[in-house]
């Protein structure tokens, strides 16, 4: 069911921390290892941009770009759309890049306690 | 035309007769319609209550306390719309009947005011109950609301650089530990 009726009724022991998220290894799972994530836009642009702290994240350099476009062509702003489009669209990835951490924090979770589960029963078969 | 030429040639009314029209016509007020003096002695108190029309029985004035009303009789505080709508008054639409005694607050009591001697059909103690349940309700769904928040399914942001160590006033050297964020 939703994400909300798990965390607080069906399985609230297995629910993920929403704010220490991920609690495992990062790389558990991934022989071949991880791609990190990229990021573009350098601390120096960012300040002399004057970027938002929290716009400051990965999609950084679209922000900058945009924002660019827009000084260049105001009052024409809907001349940016385009480079509008492609920062919100790289913060849609980001969005579901969160989802898919807390996704895996919660299968893990529920991975772990079914181990936690296998275990004790063979103990107690001891 | 010939209407106006009359009207020229009638003699005019005679100035003590308007006056004494207009005096009869708008002199409703004069200091004998006045309450008199708080009657202190019987035979004032006789002489009063025949001033009003009244029983000396029936005679009570508002007491002598600075906030009285002289000799001017204690009504009952009844609004007129907790009187009888299908009772047969002289005056319906003041719900009152002939000679009876005016309210000396009447302007407060009439049907062009708000009942605020009105009672509640709903009693006290239901009304606090209501009131109550209101609240209590409330109580319990902000409780409900402020336990079990409501969340998007979604892990922290990740921003670059340390989790912008710098940028948030720190000093560069003291970094914990370098974060790496990982595509997924």
């Amino acid at each position: 069911m939703g994400h909300v009726w798990s965390a607080y009724v069906t399985s609230p022991d297995t629910a993920p921390d929403l704010h220490k998220l991920p609690t495992f290894n990062p790389l558990y799972g991934f022989p071949e290892g991880r791609e990190e994530r990229v990021m573009i836009a350098t601390q120096e642009e960012m300040n002399k941009a004057q970027v938002p702290l929290d716009r400051r994240d990965y999609c950084a350099h679209l922000f900058i770009a945009w924002y660019k476009c827009r000084r260049d062509n105001f009052p024409n702003v809907f001349a940016c759309k385009h480079s509008k489009h492609d920062y919100e669209h790289c913060e849609y990835g980001d969005f579901v890049m969160r989802m898919k951490e807390y996704e895996r924090e919660k299968r893990l979770l529920a991975r772990a306690k079914r181990k936690r589960l296998r275990e004790e029963k063979e103990k107690l078969k001891d | 035309m010939a209407g106006l030429c009359r009207l020229c040639c009638r003699k005019p009314a005679n100035v003590s007769t308007v006056a004494r029209i207009i005096s009869a016509r708008y002199a409703t007020f004069s200091e004998d319609d006045l309450p008199g003096l708080y009657p202190k002695t019987p035979q004032e108190r006789k002489t009063a209550a025949k001033k009003y029309g009244m029983r000396v029985e029936d005679y009570e004035p508002y007491p002598d306390d600075g906030l009285g009303w002289g000799d001017y009789p204690k009504g009952q505080d009844v609004h007129d719309d907790d009187k009888d709508p299908h009772a047969d008054w002289d005056f319906p639409e003041e719900r009152r009947n002939f000679g009876e005694l005016v309210h000396i607050e009447q302007d407060l009591l009439s049907r062009a005011r708000p009942n605020i001697y009105a009672k509640s059909n709903i009693p006290l103690k239901k009304q606090a109950m209501m009131l109550g349940t209101v609240l209590a309700t409330l109580a319990g769904l902000f409780w409900i609301g402020g336990h079990f928040k409501n969340f998007q399914p979604v892990g922290p942001k990740q921003f670059p650089y340390n989790d912008l160590w710098e940028e948030k006033g720190n000093r560069p050297e003291d970094v914990p530990e370098t974060k790496k964020h990982y595509v997924i």
